[in-house]
């Protein structure tokens, strides 16, 4: 398999989990609008603090309001972070290595890319916002499905493989931390609602029903925590990514140092207390753990995409 | 007295009839129709066709267009078009009415242009090696040492099986009398295979019952054939050859084709920077394994940009040494570099020539009549016939400096007659040709529009032609223009077989 070609399929899986992780996202801010009450609604610029686009947000004009949000995260493409910008990546990605995947994922990349394009200059109103976000995350779904089903599960599927997981775990990251922000100090203490705001925390990385089912307690601050980081049995905690990515990387040809550098961060994160897991630790904990998954990145390229003689 | 305006009904005919498809309006003029002929009827091979759309409502059959039309953007069928500094992916234009040839001619074609293809790869060795067809004087040798196609680096070398243009794209176009003639060959790197292949897929999709009724030729094979053909090149030969496919990137028009073409034959899709040629004149591509050996490439990049160190040095599109393994039997390319040279306007002009001095054999499929102004008796025609001549000058391509005789002003030809007694040498004229139209839905009228063909043709060790080819048809009135880039549609080409059932 070519390096470039390697590298490409890699972000095809990026772009897809981002994709889909952001339409979660938007969903379950929308879900939660309707169920919290005001006062302790997380703003919905926070939505940009988890997606890293604050920046780019301010350089556009119009206010921080629930609409413009909505559409700069839905379908902006000056926001890199944007649904329309990780999907014109993914079909980008995917359009320069078809001759490899199965032509009918590329079919339904494609034609989500044209629903989504068709809307992207429109708003995003509470009427329609469920369904079309929802179809997002289906497709995306479908897609992960189809090449779970229909391709031959090679080095090309491996790097998906490893894009996906790769990003779902920096994702998830970003989501606790933004989520867990507002519970910051006294304020998780004293507040009627901080299980309200746990729940919100968990619904965020839809893990609320398997938080139920795997943990058996009430919900708890360091229960949570252990849950998100440590899981090895919930696909969207960082362990259980960390875990896949390692998987994957067995299968693919001389996975040695990349390895290393994933069972190290593995066997750290095993040994983490979550019980001091609190308010600025918890942000500052975060802040090392997504700079650790920059060098698994770092490690994944030097193995297999470049080649020193070039 | 009242007369009773009351008729009773006719007992079998609906109230309101539905308006079906009306062919007492096609109006084919003084052109040669592909489908239905000047008395408004069938031709045999296009009854199954006829007797379809007989039946159907214009409407339907526009809702058919529009079910191929979205077929085509899902399944992101597109060309890429350079326009005002940006790229843009266009879908493919298809008008759905498919394009018809009857077996038993089409027989003919096709041994017509396998014997063009092996004449021309005979005198494309034959210029690169011997020349024994200058020293007998049946090409002047001028011609060759004139032509901007012949690649000195190329002299001596000899491919496997003496091949050169091992997939040549040849245009066919018919005239107002029916009779069919090559108008070019394109024997360096032909582009369209992937939309003949397409187009049928769709219309497959969107036509399903045209299928049942009549005894359609499959296209569906031209991947598999590629395939053996390119492995039939390979420098290796007891192993499994890898075989690639070299594009110029995600950027030139032609993507979509050679990302189709890898994918159907399972095979790399490679860009220059992903090979490497080591020091032994070896070719590797860079692989998550480090360095793999490649047997052969099916490069769809131009000589020019092949290899910086013997072609266009600037060029970051080749890889350095190509040529020099090439040269060295270390890979296999197809096509060789310096195919070209049998494809310019002045050597076309000698292929009729050309097949009778390599196969004593007289050409099956005929040239359009052409005219070389450097003789004088030649000069002499094209003068006196001006209005009705379409003039190419001899080294350029692209449609530039040409002057076409029907549509010129009388001060166009002025300036052309001035340029060809200026400058013979460089012009060589045809007459223009009537070119055959087929049914084309225009909006909400089916109206004739022309059309050509392109047939694709494999050599390696064997021959191979695509049954039919790529059908482009010019979707403005009365233009000849059928290229993509300029509002040129395609439609699905069906050989089909009269005498089954």
């Amino acid at each position: 398999m070519l390096s470039r070609v390697a590298e490409r399929v890699y972000w095809l899986g990026r772009f897809l989990e981002r994709t889909e992780n952001t339409a979660r996202l938007l969903l379950v801010r929308h879900n939660a609008v309707l169920d919290l009450p005001k006062e302790v609604q997380p703003g919905w610029d926070l939505l940009l603090q988890v997606l890293g686009a604050e920046e780019a947000f301010a350089k556009l004009p119009g206010a921080a309001t629930e609409k413009n949000i909505i559409s700069f995260v839905f379908g902006e493409r000056a926001n890199p972070s944007s649904i329309i910008s990780s999907l014109t990546a993914a079909r980008e990605n995917m359009r320069t290595t078809r001759e490899i995947l199965p032509s009918e994922t590329w079919e339904r990349v494609n034609s989500l890319y044209l629903s989504v394009a068709r809307r992207s200059n429109k708003d995003l109103p509470r009427g329609v916002r469920h369904a079309v976000l929802n179809n997002i995350v289906q497709c995306c779904q479908q897609v992960t499905g189809m090449l779970a089903g229909s391709m031959n599960h090679d080095a090309a599927y491996q790097f998906v493989r490893l894009g996906r997981n790769l990003e779902r775990a920096d994702m998830s990251t970003r989501i606790i931390d933004a989520a867990s922000a507002g519970l910051m100090g006294d304020i998780e203490e004293t507040s009627p609602f901080r299980n309200v705001l746990w729940i919100s925390v968990l619904q965020s990385l839809s893990a609320y029903q398997m938080y139920r089912l795997d943990v058996r307690s009430t919900v708890n601050r360091q229960d949570v925590l252990a849950f998100l980081f440590q899981s090895t049995v919930f696909p969207r905690a960082i362990a259980h990514s960390l875990l896949e990515i390692e998987n994957s990387m067995k299968l693919l040809p001389d996975p040695k140092n990349a390895r290393d550098v994933v069972a190290t961060l593995r066997r750290q994160l095993k040994e983490t207390d979550c019980s001091a897991l609190a308010g600025s630790e918890l942000h500052n904990f975060i802040d090392v753990l997504q700079m650790q998954l920059v060098e698994v990145h770092s490690a994944i390229a030097v193995r297999w995409f470049t080649h020193e003689s070039s | 007295m009242a007369v009773s305006r009351i008729t009773s009904p006719k007992p079998y005919m609906r109230s309101k009839p539905r308006a079906t498809i009306d062919w007492t309006k096609y109006d084919t003029g003084e052109f040669y129709d592909e489908i239905i002929t000047p008395a408004r009827r069938a031709r045999p091979a296009t009854r199954g066709l006829v007797a379809f759309m007989r039946k159907q409502t214009i409407k339907h059959l526009i809702s058919r267009q529009q079910a191929a039309d979205l077929a085509i953007q899902e399944m992101g069928i597109t060309f890429t078009v350079y326009s005002e500094g940006q790229n843009i992916d266009r879908s493919w234009p298809m008008d759905i009415i498919p394009r018809i040839i009857p077996l038993s001619e089409w027989q003919v074609l096709e041994q017509g242009l396998i014997q063009r293809l092996t004449a021309l790869n005979f005198f494309i060795d034959d210029i690169y090696n011997k020349q024994q067809i200058l020293k007998d004087g049946v090409v002047p040798r001028e011609i060759i040492d004139s032509s901007p196609g012949f690649l000195r680096p190329c002299v001596g070398a000899k491919p496997r099986h003496g091949v050169w243009s091992h997939i040549c794209g040849s245009d066919l176009v018919r005239d107002g009398d029916g009779t069919v003639y090559v108008l070019e060959d394109n024997l360096r790197v032909p582009s369209g295979v992937s939309y003949m292949l397409e187009n049928r897929a769709i219309s497959k999709r969107v036509l399903p019952q045209l299928f049942e009724r009549n005894s359609i030729l499959p296209v569906a094979d031209y991947p598999s054939q590629l395939f053996d053909m390119l492995t039939s090149l390979s420098p290796r030969r007891s192993i499994r050859p890898e075989i690639v496919v070299m594009t110029p990137g995600t950027f030139n028009s032609a993507y979509f084709e050679h990302a189709y073409l890898a994918q159907r034959m399972g095979a790399e899709l490679v860009e220059g920077s992903d090979l490497m040629v080591d020091s032994q004149d070896k070719v590797f591509m860079k692989t998550i394994r480090g360095l793999a050996p490649v047997d052969v490439i099916y490069r769809r990049i131009n000589d020019d940009y092949l290899d910086p160190d013997v072609f266009r040095p600037e060029s970051t599109l080749g890889t350095p040494g190509l040529f020099r393994a090439w040269r060295k039997g270390n890979v296999g390319l197809a096509n060789a570099p310096g195919a070209g040279v049998a494809d310019d306007k002045v050597i076309y002009t000698f292929v009729p020539a050309i097949i009778k001095y390599y196969l004593g054999e007289n050409p099956i499929i005929p040239n359009v009549p052409s005219f070389l102004c450097v003789n004088p008796k030649e000069r002499k025609h094209v003068l006196a016939n001006l209005p009705t001549m379409v003039v190419k000058p001899a080294n350029e391509s692209g449609g530039y400096g040409m002057l076409i005789g029907p549509a010129a002003s009388k001060k166009e030809l002025a300036l052309f007659a001035d340029l060809i007694n200026k400058n013979p040498r460089n012009y060589m004229a045809q007459p223009a040709l009537k070119l055959s139209t087929a049914p084309t839905l225009c909006g909400n009228n089916i109206e004739p529009r022309h059309l050509d063909l392109r047939p694709f043709i494999l050599q390696g060790k064997k021959h191979y032609v695509t049954p039919g080819g790529l059908t482009r048809v010019a979707l403005r009135k009365g233009s000849l223009v059928v290229n993509s880039s300029q509002g040129g549609g395609s439609k699905d080409t069906w050989i089909v077989d009269t005498e089954a059932h």
